[in-house]
């Protein structure tokens, strides 16, 4: 039999000739997703594994090395790779990892600095409530996106490294980036210069330029996602993964609300510096609730007419709105009130004149917070990348150059970047649990990449505190 | 051996194999032992794949295979199925749904069974590993033959032919690659073997 070319569809719809549950359609949708991305990534992972072993024949060739010692080399290359299957074979569980402090609150769970306990590596833990998602199938979902989101290795993207579940959690394991988040950032400062918002804005175009191309759309851009890294540049976080599981995402939510009178004449009538204050008092609160904050969402996502990945660079608009001027521009008291400012933006899309800035970043930000067809790029990124905002921008190098605003750490799990938060009990183990002890663990991806394996080998070194007997 | 007729389930079958996902791999060649490569590993890794993969290609199908729709565990009129455990000594006959129960609780717990499928560095694997590994193998086929012969129109509904066939190529592939299961065992699905 020929091995018939068919298309890769990624999650094709269902004809529905005999019926099928809702619960049925997710398991299928999750399975063709996990399918198809095993198959993508299995050529993928023979194509990297016979290029390793040509390049270590070449190598050899090239140092000239004798026959022995191309032998000796060779049974070493073969013993990692022996290595890396019996890591893809291996299960991980809570156990497996030390919890060293909480670093950050989210609407569904929080997150955590921990300790892989046989490498000493450290980590970031997401911890997602399952009870606090909507619907329970979104779970499986989740976890066959992020499978694929796996493999966005490149240098904007925050890394995955491993995920697992038990009755009460989903677990993600990612790359702990010490430099903190936009949000934190933005409170601490009332405003940012033209050029640290030039240097965040840029690096931000690129980095949601990168998961466009791998064809997906974030939905969800806002300072809380724009994580730091060690040096200061940006990375993305959370590319749309618990998007849609927010009220603030379900027009539903607003119906019969839109016709409440505005609750918040006081917050109209504050001057900018007043309103900075409110928004920045109530920020955290806003990013803890799971009924999210519409500040940032494009207009066509709340309509059912549509939208497509330019509903990303709306929400960069307005945070380059909220870092030259100190809030954004729909903030409002209740999230009702955002909704409706969001969507009758045409009037409500104002600058405070005591807050000036530059005809540029004026410009920009309107074509960014526009109707979806005259929204600045959809002719493409390179449109974006020639507005004269970003004159002087060396795009090819950004990310090599020193950051905007250096941060600093003593290393690599310093935290000061981060606000305390209070010890909780999410990780309080289930009671009366008699399940066989692998069942809570969970396979490790399955399209673990041998480039992240070489990483997560070599031993890292044991902070000071966690000697100490620190939790 | 009798050759299979247009209209007979053979021929559907054979038919049916053929939607498969990308061609940009030679599934042929993917299965084969790199060179350097300790055996058992390779095994080991290709079964608990097989295994995930397998077990959620029956999630998909598993509420349209009940106890009403396959009172008996058989791949077409010609083949049953028994199971036999260490608890039921002798070949018992079960429905469909029962038996599949059985069979990927039985294969996980072999399958996260540390001194059978080591994961430690270093922690050789038992002399008798590629014997269990036969066993596991050639009850997973069993799922592939009830699945093809008795629920394939489900599969071909949902859209998922071409992920199944590709899984099942993948398979046949690797057991036969490293002779892991008799070929007795594989003659339900004769007809859906690539050549
Ligand atoms: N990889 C990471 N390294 C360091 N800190 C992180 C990391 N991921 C998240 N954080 C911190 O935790 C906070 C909450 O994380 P995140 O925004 O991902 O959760 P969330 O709010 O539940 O997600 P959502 O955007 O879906 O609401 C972030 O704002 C950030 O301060």
């Amino acid at each position: 039999i020929e091995l018939v070319h068919v298309t890769m569809a990624m999650t094709a719809g269902t004809p529905t000739s005999f019926p099928m549950s809702n619960h049925t359609r997710e398991r299928v949708t999750v399975a063709k997703l996990t399918l198809e991305n095993f198959y993508s990534n299995l050529i993928l992972q023979h194509e990297e594994r016979e290029t390793r072993q040509k390049k270590l024949e070449v190598a050899m060739e090239e140092e000239g090395l004798a026959d022995e010692e191309k032998k000796l080399r060779r049974s070493q290359h073969a013993r990692k790779e022996t290595e890396f299957l019996r890591l893809k074979r291996t299960r991980l569980g809570l156990d497996d990892f030390e919890s060293l402090k909480v670093i950050g609150r989210g609407a569904f769970g929080e997150v955590r600095l921990v300790q892989k306990k046989d490498t000493g590596h450290i980590y970031a833990m997401k911890i997602l409530r399952k009870a606090d998602m909507l619907e329970k199938e979104q779970v499986a979902h989740i976890r066959a996106e992020r499978d694929i989101l796996v493999e966005a290795d490149g240098a904007w993207v925050v890394k995955m490294f491993y995920s697992f579940q038990d009755k009460r959690n989903l677990y993600l394991i990612m790359e702990f980036l010490p430099g903190g988040d936009m949000m934190t950032l933005l409170m601490k400062k009332d405003t940012l210069s033209e050029e640290e918002t030039q240097f965040y804005i840029s690096e931000t175009v690129l980095a949601i330029d990168a998961i466009h191309q791998l064809g997906f759309i974030h939905r969800d851009i806002k300072p809380d996602n724009l994580l730091l890294d060690a040096k200061g540049h940006v990375k993305l976080s959370d590319f749309g993964l618990c998007t849609g599981l927010k009220k603030a995402h379900r027009t539903e939510f607003y119906r019969n609300l839109t016709h409440n009178p505005p609750s918040d004449f006081s917050f109209q009538n504050m001057n900018s510096k007043r309103k900075a204050e409110t928004w920045k008092k109530n920020r955290r609160q806003l990013a803890y609730s799971t009924v999210g904050t519409p500040d940032y969402i494009a207009p066509e996502v709340f309509m059912q007419t549509g939208y497509n990945k330019l509903c990303d660079w709306w929400s960069l608009g307005v945070i380059m709105y909220e870092m030259l001027i100190g809030y954004p521009p729909f903030c409002s008291e209740t999230p009702q009130e955002t909704y409706r400012k969001v969507m009758n933006w045409k009037e409500t899309l104002v600058f405070p004149p005591e807050v000036p800035i530059s005809e540029k970043a004026k410009d920009l930000i309107l074509k960014f917070c526009t109707d979806a067809e005259n929204r600045i790029g959809s002719n493409g990124v390179e449109e974006l990348k020639s507005h004269p905002f970003f004159e002087g921008v060396d795009w090819g190098h950004i990310r090599e150059r020193p950051a905007a605003i250096t941060i600093e750490i003593k290393s690599i799990d310093d935290t000061s970047n981060f606000d305390d938060f209070p010890e909780s009990d999410i990780l309080q183990p289930v009671p009366n649990t008699t399940e066989p002890d692998y069942k809570s663990k969970d396979w490790v991806f399955l399209n673990y990449t041998y480039k992240r394996f070489e990483g997560l080998t070599q031993r890292g070194s044991i902070p000071s505190y966690m000697n100490a007997g620190k939790l | 051996k009798k050759k299979f007729e247009p209209g007979t389930q053979r021929f559907e079958l054979h038919k049916m194999a053929q939607a498969s996902l990308n061609a940009g791999l030679d599934l042929k060649v993917a299965v084969q032992l790199p060179p350097g490569e300790e055996l058992n590993d390779w095994v080991a890794v290709h079964v608990v794949d097989f295994f995930n993969r397998i077990n959620l290609i029956y999630g998909t199908i598993a509420d349209s295979c009940t106890e009403q729709s396959c009172p008996v565990m058989s791949g077409g009129p010609k083949y049953e199925y028994r199971w036999q455990d260490e608890k039921s000594r002798k070949p018992t006959a079960l429905s469909a749904p029962q038996y599949m129960d059985l069979l990927m609780n039985w294969i996980e717990v072999q399958i996260n069974n540390e001194d059978l499928f080591p994961t430690n560095v270093g922690t050789p694997f038992q002399k008798n590993f590629l014997k269990s590994v036969k066993k596991i193998l050639s009850r997973l086929f069993r799922v592939f033959v009830h699945v093809y012969i008795h629920h394939f129109d489900r599969i071909a509904q949902m859209g998922s032919e071409a992920h199944v066939n590709t899984c099942y190529k993948h398979f046949y592939y690797f057991v036969t690659e490293f002779g892991l299961i008799d070929t007795k065992e594989l003659e339900p699905l004769v007809s859906a073997q690539p050549r």
